[in-house]
């Protein structure tokens, strides 16, 4: 058990990011090496992008991070603590959250409901505890679903807070995703092709929230993400996956550049021209 | 996308004063209602509404295994055999040919719940491991083992021709079973009847306020993100496997509490089923419990009540409605009590499934948002 920030909002400043390295990790599935020693390190507080083509290993390496996929080697260091030694469930309350691509949201539930599952691990209290109502439970929960709709908030959807999520718009519930993940109080936030299915104006709004949780929160976030105009807009650093190994790691002006990158990922000379801050 | 509201945030809704008023004096009234009710009704119908307790607490049970986290079980029968069984061990003084403790009533009672939320939580290793129907059936094959463990252990279940007694609650200073203390309201006198209808409805508030305050809180978030999506439960910090466990634990222990109103039920007598298909503990009831979940709405507390009374009420009231009390008057014909619930259940589970999959806890909401509009 690792110390919590247990109350209800602690500031950002007092959050202590560490940096994430992924060293040397590779996953198989059966024969295929889906990974193949892939390094990188999301340095505190940055915006870092995994980008590639597809099925080239961005999403393994989510998974693997998030102890989806077992690792067949490899470490994953978030600090001192090897994420790849403590049991899945346990990774969210070491500073992990996590976005999903493909919205794994509980529809029937409320936003409220969805976003407080993220306060899971920092909350305690079983069955009888709820079910008696024990007043230090009941004290804590109100506690945390205050910090919850704040966050919710803080992500645009606190009018929604009583309404299933599954009723809300596509860009709305991937907000409320969001907000589950940073409802968990992470330091590094994972997301998942924040803007996929998203149109060009939605897709602005959206870069420009991903950059305000890194300055308001102050924390690190890795990001998989297609639309090179969001990555190469917002990203302090860029790692390229090609066949599960790494292509390059680098700024994203250098990434741009990089030949090898162009061949194997950007492909022909439409896709360079994708505009820079 | 940024704070801008001036006024402290909370996650409560705007009317939730005025809701939880409501909430609050519906539930007094209901209470009124139900504490008045022994007073209009004669012992008859009584039975009838403590049957249908009966089935609610065991379905709330199992609706919150299914709707709520997931998991199919079609071995309801057998922790309800599994509470009655405990409490008769638990509760009666026993004698030279069955085992018994005779502990206090309440303690027996609080003891059987428990010993059958860890036979549920026994069988978390095989539950952890299937999914859907394959749970379902792998759960079913434990009616069976109950029927013949309770058919091979006489001493314990009691024998399945004559059975064997358990006392009813008696509480310090107040008998649910006797004239003990006598008691009057509005000249009427509370006779043993009376008070179990009081006792059944209690358990069956009991078991629904607390099935409501897990399913909103932690308990309840973590169940439905298991059931919807498992890995992301994982990352959320949900472990699957203990709240897979928890939620089969929680299940069987409700059983297991109404395994003890199925005794009380019975005045007392545990008796094992003579056949595995027909009878209190078979495979009949555990489909039962199944067609109340469905007809109330999967995951819905509310709607297993009204699932209970639809499945267990049904085949009990009909025969009174009809102005006989013995089942024989009504031999001479295909129809009897049964049937027609089987086919009204049935038709029910069919047109449910059809038109409004979340049973009538839809059908509820729909009304809601119409009168609200």
């Amino acid at each position: 058990m690792t110390a919590t920030p247990a109350a209800a909002s602690p500031p950002a400043a007092t959050r202590n990011v560490k940096p994430l390295q992924i060293e040397d990790i590779s996953v198989r599935f059966g024969g295929i090496l889906a990974l193949d020693s892939v390094s990188f390190t999301v340095a505190p507080g940055t915006i870092h992008a995994l980008i590639g083509p597809n099925g080239a290993g961005k999403s393994t390496c989510f998974n693997a991070i998030t102890r989806i996929y077992p690792l067949a080697s490899g470490r994953i260091l978030l600090g001192d603590n090897d994420l790849a030694s403590v049991p899945g469930h346990r990774i969210a309350s070491l500073g992990v959250g996590r976005a999903f691509q493909n919205l794994a949201l509980v529809d029937s539930a409320t936003v409220i409901d969805n976003v407080m599952l993220g306060r899971y691990s920092l909350t305690k209290g079983g069955f009888l505890s709820y079910a008696v109502r024990a007043p230090w439970t009941m004290k804590s929960e109100r506690r945390h679903a205050d910090r919850a709709a704040e966050i919710c908030d803080f992500l645009g959807v606190g009018q929604h807070l009583h309404r299933p999520a599954g009723m809300l718009s596509y860009g709305d519930q991937k907000r409320v995703d969001i907000a589950r993940a940073l409802a968990v109080e992470p330091t590094i936030l994972l997301l998942d092709e924040p803007a996929a299915g998203m149109n060009a104006s939605e897709t602005a709004e959206m870069s420009e929230l991903i950059r305000d949780i890194r300055d308001e929160l102050g924390i690190s976030i890795l990001l998989v993400e297609h639309d090179m105009g969001l990555v190469m807009g917002i990203a302090d650093r860029v790692t390229v996956l090609d066949f599960g190994r790494r292509l390059a790691d680098d700024v994203p002006a250098a990434v741009q550049k990089d030949p090898e990158v162009i061949r194997a990922y950007l492909g022909s000379d439409d896709d360079e021209r994708q505009e820079t801050p | 996308m940024s704070e801008t509201v001036a006024a402290p945030i909370t996650a409560r809704p705007a009317g939730a004063r005025k809701t939880l008023l409501l909430k609050t004096i519906g539930a007094l009234a209901l209470g009124v209602v139900v504490f008045l009710l022994p007073l209009y009704l004669s012992s008859q119908y009584l039975l009838v509404l403590m049957w249908v307790f009966t089935g609610a607490v065991g379905a709330m049970g199992l609706t919150m295994l299914i709707g709520q986290a997931g998991q199919l079980s079609l071995a309801h029968s057998f922790f309800v055999l599994v509470g009655g069984v405990s409490y008769a061990v638990y509760a009666s003084p026993g004698d030279k040919d069955t085992i018994g403790f005779g502990l206090p009533t309440l303690l027996a009672l609080v003891l059987a719940v428990v010993t059958t939320g860890l036979v549920g939580a026994l069988f978390a290793p095989i539950s952890g491991r299937l999914r859907g129907i394959y749970l379902g059936v792998a759960s079913l094959s434990l009616v069976f083992l109950g029927f013949w463990l309770a058919n091979q252990l006489p001493s314990i279940a009691g024998s399945a021709s004559s059975g064997r007694y358990a006392p009813s609650l008696k509480l310090p200073g107040f008998d649910f079973g006797e004239q003990n203390p006598s008691l009057y309201v509005l000249n009427v006198e509370i006779g043993s009847a009376e008070r179990s209808f009081w006792l059944f409805a209690a358990l069956t508030a009991l078991a629904y306020v607390a099935g409501r305050g897990a399913l909103s809180g932690r308990v309840g978030r973590g169940w439905r993100a298991v059931r919807d999506n498992e890995a992301m439960a994982t990352v959320m910090g949900v472990s699957v496997v203990r709240q897979k466990a928890t939620a089969f634990a929680v299940s069987s222990a409700y059983a297991g509490l109404a395994g003890v109103m199925v005794v009380w039920w019975y005045s007392g007598l545990m008796k094992p089923d003579e056949a595995v298909d027909f009878g209190t503990y078979g495979t009949t009831v555990a489909i039962s419990y199944l067609a109340m979940c469905v007809i109330g709405g999967l995951g819905s507390l509310g709607g297993s009540i009204l699932g209970a009374a639809i499945v267990f009420g049904l085949p009990q009231l009909l025969p009174l409605l009809n102005g006989s009390t013995s089942a024989g008057s009504l031999s001479g014909t295909a129809f009897t009590p049964v049937v027609i619930t089987n086919l009204i259940f049935g038709a029910l589970i069919v047109l449910i499934i059809m038109f409004e999959p979340r049973g009538f806890a839809g059908l509820g909401q729909r009304i809601v948002r119409l009168v609200r509009r």
